[in-house]
This record gives structure tokens, C-alpha cells and sequence, in this order.
């Protein structure tokens, strides 16, 4: 008997329809707020051939919990299994690996969107007694506007020319008024006035906007890679000759400290 | 005595068997190089003299040693009560050199205690002051042996030569033993070359770099038992003058620390820690201030291959670079159809399946392609080169990344399937000499594809428009303005081509050296993938740019890409009234 444990995303009908491959499904789940360790605790005290999840962040936590509850090696993003010989997927896709699963019960996850979603059909629900585990308690969204970089229709993001940390009052604001959210470049990151997570780049967040308005950023080819998934390019920078402006739809050669306050300005003269 | 020999041969035997345990290393043939490396590196102390009073004091004692030898035998023979007459222009030498050990050990004594340079921060400086007292009472045993007489010194200078010998392997004096085999089996051609792995190898002697001191090449380990923690790698690197974790002593430290501890445990996170390996720029400045031949970058990389490929462990912001390179065949994820935009206007010939190879072919690389500062110095070169009447000829859209950033970030599957792609692409053609823009892809090409069936002449393109000046297809004009050349690494140090930028910088302007320049050049910091990585700390192309406007050029004159991005920001960063820009810009202006 094979042990799914299901959870509320799409990735579950994914893991059950793998894990009837293998053999015969129980699907189970848990009311109440997620808890790792418990959970893990009760999954692990059922009789089964293999305990399977999704490859999701839940799943594979779980998972973890049960091999080390068990002691029992642990297979993450698995896309067959065949005998002792798993074959998953590492590296986000780019690398996959063989390797022997040697453990009872077999403990694997099934990697994300590798497999057809299944009917999930019966689902038993288990019961986790609370041991004082951490568990989630209430979720909070990230960044302040509560639009998430990757996510926002309009990304507001500051450069060098931006000059220091209190210089991005000007950049809130204006994204504020936008309903969107604070970006930056590197060089801002490595001065410190900025956390990482607000990175636009190759090596930051890549963004897919509406509009991205680039204030004080010279465009450096790492930059555009993370802005290009943007519609329109708004570029306002002091120097006509910066590489920003050919990847730009719309370009403003000036000072942001001047243009950026201006353009909040009008906007609320238009909102009233 | 025979305890001492006793000692001295059980940690020999040891040592022998950990580095014929070791995996073999890729060092094929060129005795010739080697023997001339022997003895400029070892006989010579050429590596060492490069810090003229450090060199000579430990040149003193080197040449000492040598000269003294034979008197360990005319003292036995004393001792025994046997009688030889040293001839007295032997006694004479002996005494001279005696001296001169006795002045390079006072010295080194003044070094180590009076003047304390920053590169021993982390060495062990007690096994030091014992060694150098061994020394000193190696040759007084000896002088007094000679001018006061007697077989109670000739038993004095036995003893403590039996002690030093004793203690010798067990301290980082080893490297009396072993620094001459390291300098043997160092690199003599192909120097910007990284030992490619196998993956076509029955699965036991399958090997993802290096995890544990079970997986390290024989070169590695003599390595590691070569190093006299004498800090110069440490004092040239940037990555530990800017306050980063890594030290490239206290890595091969780390490395032999575990080697005698016979440790099975991963050497990152156990000797070694995980930011010293990601920190590397790969620039190669230890490698050339080692007085061993130490190859530092071999260790680094290993070890990155193996957290990379077997862990799936390093810095994620990496990753899309990774993923880039593989799926785009350029580490911005530029669409490939973009790559000879810059070209269409210059009317550059873009060579499709089937076409006759031209002369030269064009190898622009990811930056100058993609980058808007980069792509300057591709449309300079091309005008260059048409201007010149040379046949040549891009790749276009089939031109892919050379996987330089990929191999040096530990991931050789992206970096070998992009080799065999690109040696694909050229064979076909028919291609025999390349030109290149990039100094890492001109590494690559020139030093590495061979390993993957391309074997090509390749020039950067400083090389071919220095040769193109000389022989007169180009006539540029001089000008009084002042230039400064920043010498890239992959240039300067792994592939010797330091006259050619600065040939054409003669002609054209007036050239200004930095203080560290040609084979002592200071990184742009991008190398080693780094461009694609976040920098702790405070910045390596920041201090660069700082000390190119130091120079007070009007002109910073660079001959690679990335250091062209990372200067024009590290010039920004410190507000210099600096233009950045390639040597083949400066050059196509010049003819205007």
C-alpha cells in the first residue's frame, strides 16, 4: 500500500496519479494549521510500502521529517521509480540523476508538473495530536505595498543615481501611487541600501510588469535581463549615453531627483 | 641518529603512500619546460627574488644548504675517526656560505619579528622560529667545527642535523622535500588549461571533483605538502585584500591539514570554508607569487565541482546564469537570433552551414554581442578589421557560449556540452584561426577546446591589431592624451599577452602604468563566474578603478569585456573623471 499524503495544491493530484503506479493508494490528509513535525510523526506511524508528497516546499519538508523520524534515506522530485532505482530531477530541471532507494518504507516526492494529475478520489483524514512543534500560525504577505516584485504590474526600481538609502523615499512613493512595488539594481544591493530581495537582475528577481520605471540606472546588460519580461520600459537618467536607454520604450533625460517627486506631483493632481 | 633516521623514514613512507594513493594527474610531456622550470624556479629562486629582500634571505639559505651538503659527510668521516683532508678552497666556500646562511636567518629573523608583513596572518609562526633556530645552529656547529676544531662539534653539527631532519616532514618544512617535484609537475604550456573531467569512465573511476581528500589529484596533495604558508598567494589575491573569507594559503592550509589528519569528512565545511571556495575570481594571482608552483585554482575549482554537481550546493543567484547558458547558449537568456544585431549595419559577414571558412573567424563572445558598453569594442574591431582588408566572418546566431562562466562555477556538464556544441559548429566550418574578443573565451578556445576535438589558432584581438599596425594595414595617429592600461587576467597572467595592448597604446596615446600591472595585475573582479555572483564586502573593480585614477589618465584602456562593465561601474562608484574603454575603440578613434 502506497501512503499519499495530499495536500490543498494541484500538485497533489500529481502525486497520487504517480503513486498508482506504484500500487494501491491510501490519500490522506490533516485539518487544522500546517505542522511539519506532527504531521510527519503521524504519517510515519502508518503501515505502508512507500510514503509519497508532492515536490512541493510542504511536501518535501514533510518528507524530511519522516526519513528523520524513521531514519530512512529520502528521494526529493522523483520522476520514476523502478525497483530499488529512482530517477529524479535536480537542479531545477537541468540535471537528472539515478540513484538507488534502498529504504522501508520507500520515502520519495514527486517532482512538480512531470506527471498527469489523477482523479484524487477517497481522502482519509489523519489525526496529528499538537506535540509543540512549530507550526504556522498566521501568514503574513512580504514587502510592504503587499505586491511582491516577481508579481507587480508596475515596478518602480532605483539605481546609482538614486545616491543613498534616504534617496528612495522619492521611488516608495511613487510606486505607492502606482500600486507598485520597490526595485533596484545591483549596485544599490552592494552598497547596502537596499535588502537582496529587491534586486531586479540576472542574479535578483526577474520581473514581469506592465511598466518598469528605471530611475538612475545605467542598464547594465545583468540589469536587463531581470527587467526585460517587463511590457514598457520607462528609463529616467542624466546621462543620454547609458546603455538603459536602448532597452527603453520611453526615455527621460534628466534628473530623477527633479522628474520622479514631478511625475508623483501630477498624479495626484489628477487623482485629486 | 638512527632514531632520528628512524622518525624521518616512517613519516617519508607516510607521505610517499598518500601521494601515490592520489589520483593521477593530467600532466603530459614537455621535459624540456620543466627542466627549464626547475632551474629557474628552484636553482634560481625566481619566483622568490620577485620580493628582492625575502628572496635573497631565503635565497641565502637555499644556496647554503647546497654548498654546505658535502660537509655532513666530511663530519661523519670525522666522527667515525677516519681522516680526510678537506681541500681548502672547499673550506673556504663552506665558511662563506655559512655566513651568508647565518645573515639570511638573522634576516628572516627581523622580518618575522620586527617588520611582521600582513601575509603571515594565519601562519604557523612558532614552527618557524624553531626551524630558523635549527638552521642557525646547523652552520655555527659547522663554523666552529672548522675554526675551533674538534669531533665533539663534528658530533654537535650530526645532531642537530638528525634532529632537523626528524622534525622536518612533520612541519611545513616539508617543502624542502617536496617543492622541487611540485614545480615538476606544474603547468608549463596551456597555463589557463582546467583538467577536464571524464564522464564517458566505468562508474568507479567516475569523479565529480573533489569532495574528500580521497578524490585529489597527485599534483593536489604535493600541493598541499608543498606550501610554506609564506603568504605571498595571500598578499596578491584580491578577493583577501578586499575582505573576503578566502586566503589561498589558508585553503591549501586547510587541504593539507586534512591530508594529514587522513580525515574521510568533506573538505568543504571541515578544513575548508564553504565562502572561501565561491569567493575565488579565479584571476590566477596566487598561482603566479607561489614560489612552489602551488596551483590554487585547480583546488578551488575541484572542490567547486563537487559541491556544485554533487551537492547541488553554491550561490543561487548563480543559477539562472547556469540555466542561461545552457538553455540560451548566452548567460543573459538573450534570444540567440539577437547576437549579430550590432553587426547587420557594418555589414559583417555572417557565416552560414557550408560556406567557405574566411581567414579569421570572428569570435565575438556573449558580452559583446548582448552588452551595450561591451558591444563598442566588437563594432571598433570589425571596422578595424574591414578597414584593414582582412577576410573574416561571425558565427551569428550559431555562435554559443564558450562555457568559460559555467566550468569556472564548477558545473562541467554545461561546460562540455557547450564545448562540444561550439567545436561542432567550427569544424564544420572549417575554420583554422580565430580571433577573439573576449580574453575567457580566448582562454577557452585557445587552451581548452583542444581537449574536445577544436584545435585552432587562436589570437585575441589585441594580438591581431598590434601585428596589423606593425605591418602598416593600419596607420593610426598619435595623441598627447594619457592612458592607463588595465591588464586582464586571462590576458596578462594565464596566456602571456601583455606587449600587444600596450604596442598599440604606444602609438596612439601616452601610456601611464597603475601599480600593479602586466603579470601583477589586479583583477576587474568578474572572473570565475563573478559577474553572475553577489560580492561581500567591499568591492574588487572599486579598488581597481581607484587606483587606475590614482594615475591620473584621462583614459582607462581595457581589452575584455567584463572588465570593460565592471570598470565603467567601479569608475562610477568612486566618481573618477575616467573614460573606460577597449583598446580596439581607442584604436578605430585613432584613425579617424
Amino acid at each position: 500500500m502506497i501512503l499519499v499524503h495530499v495536500d490543498s495544491d494541484e500538485l497533489s493530484g500529481q502525486a497520487v496519479g504517480f503513486a498508482r503506479t506504484l500500487g494501491h493508494v491510501r490519500a490522506v490528509t490533516f485539518a487544522g494549521a500546517y505542522q511539519p513535525a506532527a504531521w510527519a510523526k503521524a504519517l510515519a506511524a502508518q503501515e505502508a510500502e512507500a510514503i509519497v508528497a508532492a515536490g512541493s516546499d510542504r511536501g518535501n519538508e514533510l518528507l524530511a521529517h519522516v526519513g528523520a523520524i524513521l531514519d530512512q534515506p529520502f528521494a526529493a522530485n522523483v520522476i520514476s521509480l523502478d525497483g530499488d532505482r529512482v530517477t529524479r530531477v535536480r537542479w531545477g530541471g537541468s540535471l537528472l540523476e539515478e540513484a538507488g532507494l534502498h529504504g522501508a518504507p520507500k520515502l520519495l516526492t514527486v517532482a512538480p508538473y512531470t506527471q498527469p494529475a489523477a482523479e484524487i478520489g477517497d481522502v482519509e483524514t489523519l489525526d496529528a495530536p499538537d506535540d509543540g512543534s512549530p507550526k504556522v500560525l498566521e501568514t503574513v504577505e512580504e514587502s510592504s505595498g503587499g505586491v511582491s516584485l516577481r508579481d507587480a504590474k508596475v515596478v518602480v526600481s532605483g539605481g546609482r543615481g538614486v545616491g543613498s538609502a534616504e534617496g528612495f523615499a522619492i521611488i516608495e512613493e511613487l510606486a505607492g501611487l502606482l500600486g507598485g512595488a520597490v526595485g533596484c539594481s545591483r549596485v544599490v544591493t552592494s552598497a547596502g541600501w537596499r535588502p537582496h530581495a529587491d534586486q531586479v537582475g540576472q542574479t535578483g528577481t526577474k520581473i514581469s510588469a506592465d511598466l518598469y520605471v528605471a530611475c538612475g540606472i545605467s542598464g547594465a546588460t545583468q540589469h536587463i535581463a531581470g527587467a526585460k519580461g517587463a511590457k514598457k520600459i520607462l528609463a529616467i537618467n542624466t546621462d543620454p549615453e547609458a546603455p538603459i536607454f536602448a532597452s527603453a520604450d520611453y526615455a527621460v533625460i534628466g534628473d530623477l531627483h527633479e522628474v520622479v517627486p514631478a511625475i508623483s506631483a501630477e498624479l495626484r493632481k489628477v487623482r485629486g | 641518529m638512527l632514531l632520528c633516521g628512524g622518525i624521518f623514514a616512517r613519516r617519508a613512507l607516510f607521505l610517499t603512500r598518500i601521494v601515490a594513493g592520489a589520483r593521477p594527474s593530467d600532466r603530459p610531456g614537455a621535459l624540456p619546460e620543466r627542466v627549464v622550470a626547475e632551474a629557474e624556479i628552484v636553482l634560481g629562486q625566481k619566483k622568490l627574488l620577485q620580493r628582492f629582500v625575502p628572496g635573497l634571505m631565503h635565497a641565502f639559505i637555499f644556496w647554503g644548504f647546497i654548498v654546505l651538503f658535502p660537509t655532513i659527510v666530511l663530519a661523519a668521516i670525522d666522527v667515525a675517526g677516519g681522516h680526510v683532508a678537506t681541500p681548502e678552497w672547499y673550506r673556504a666556500l663552506s665558511d662563506v656560505f655559512a655566513v651568508l646562511v647565518l645573515v639570511g636567518v638573522a634576516t628572516a629573523v627581523v622580518i618575522r619579528k620586527v617588520v611582521r608583513p600582513a601575509r603571515f596572518a594565519g601562519s604557523h609562526l612558532g614552527e618557524a622560529d624553531l626551524i630558523l633556530g635549527l638552521i642557525a645552529l646547523v652552520v655555527i656547529t659547522l663554523l666552529f667545527w672548522h675554526h675551533v676544531g674538534g669531533v665533539g662539534f663534528a658530533w654537535a653539527h650530526l645532531v642537530v642535523i638528525g634532529v632537523f631532519l626528524a622534525y622536518l616532514p612533520h612541519s611545513k618544512h616539508l617543502h624542502i622535500a617536496t617543492a622541487a617535484v611540485n614545480v615538476w609537475m606544474a603547468r608549463t604550456r596551456r597555463r589557463g588549461r582546467l583538467e577536464p573531467l571524464r564522464f564517458d569512465v566505468p562508474d568507479d573511476e567516475l569523479r565529480f571533483g573533489v569532495a574528500t581528500i580521497a578524490d585529489l589529484t597527485r599534483k593536489e596533495v604535493v600541493d598541499a605538502f608543498s606550501c610554506t604558508e609564506c603568504g605571498r598567494c595571500q598578499d596578491a589575491c584580491p578577493a583577501y585584500a578586499t575582505g573576503k573569507v578566502l586566503s589561498p594559503k589558508l585553503l591549501i592550509m586547510g587541504v593539507r591539514d586534512q591530508l594529514f589528519a587522513q580525515s574521510a569528512e568533506p573538505i568543504v565545511g571541515s578544513g575548508v570554508p564553504e565562502e572561501m571556495i565561491w569567493d575565488c575570481v579565479t584571476c590566477g594571482a596566487c598561482v603566479e607569487a607561489c614560489p612552489v608552483s602551488i596551483e590554487h585554482i585547480d583546488h578551488i575549482v575541484d572542490l567547486r565541482r563537487s559541491r556544485l554537481m554533487v551537492d547541488a550546493s553554491f550561490p543561487t543567484e548563480a543559477e539562472p546564469m547556469l540555466r542561461d547558458v545552457e538553455r540560451a547558449s548566452n548567460p543573459w537568456g538573450k534570444p540567440q537570433t539577437e547576437r549579430a544585431a550590432w553587426a547587420a549595419e557594418l555589414g559583417v559577414r555572417v557565416l552560414e552551414p557550408g560556406d567557405p571558412a574566411p581567414e579569421y573567424l570572428y569570435w565575438v563572445g556573449c558580452a559583446a554581442s548582448f552588452d551595450e558598453r561591451a558591444k563598442k569594442s566588437a563594432e571598433s574591431t570589425a571596422k578595424l578589421l574591414q578597414k584593414a582588408g582582412i577576410d573574416f566572418a561571425i558565427l551569428g546566431p550559431r555562435e554559443g557560449c564558450t562555457g568559460d562562466p559555467a566550468r569556472r562555477m564548477g558545473n562541467e556538464y554545461v561546460f562540455q556540452a557547450a564545448a562540444e556544441q561550439n567545436v561542432a559548429t567550427l569544424n564544420d566550418q572549417g575554420v583554422t584561426k580565430i580571433v577573439a574578443s573576449c580574453p575567457h573565451c580566448f582562454n577557452t578556445l585557445a587552451n581548452e577546446y583542444g581537449d574536445f576535438g577544436g584545435s585552432y589558432e587562436v589570437l585575441h584581438h589585441t594580438e591581431l591589431l598590434a601585428e596589423l599596425v606593425e605591418s602598416g594595414r593600419l596607420k593610426p595617429s598619435s595623441s598627447a592624451s594619457s592612458i592607463t592600461y588595465h591588464d586582464s587576467c586571462y590576458l596578462a597572467r594565464h596566456n602571456d599577452v601583455r606587449v600587444q595592448p600596450r604596442k598599440l597604446l604606444n602609438v596612439i596615446g601616452q601610456p601611464v602604468e597603475m601599480k600593479r600591472s602586466g603579470k601583477q595585475t589586479f583583477c576587474c573582479g568578474a572572473g570565475g563566474a563573478h559577474m553572475w555572483m553577489e560580492e561581500r564586502g567591499s568591492q574588487i573593480n572599486v579598488e581597481r578603478a581607484r587606483e587606475a585614477a590614482e594615475t591620473g589618465a584621462e583614459t582607462l584602456a581595457v581589452a575584455c569585456p567584463f572588465c570593460t562593465v565592471m570598470l565603467d561601474d567601479g569608475v562610477r562608484e568612486v566618481g573618477a573623471e575616467l573614460r573606460v574603454a577597449d583598446v580596439a575603440t581607442l584604436l578605430a578613434e585613432s584613425l579617424r
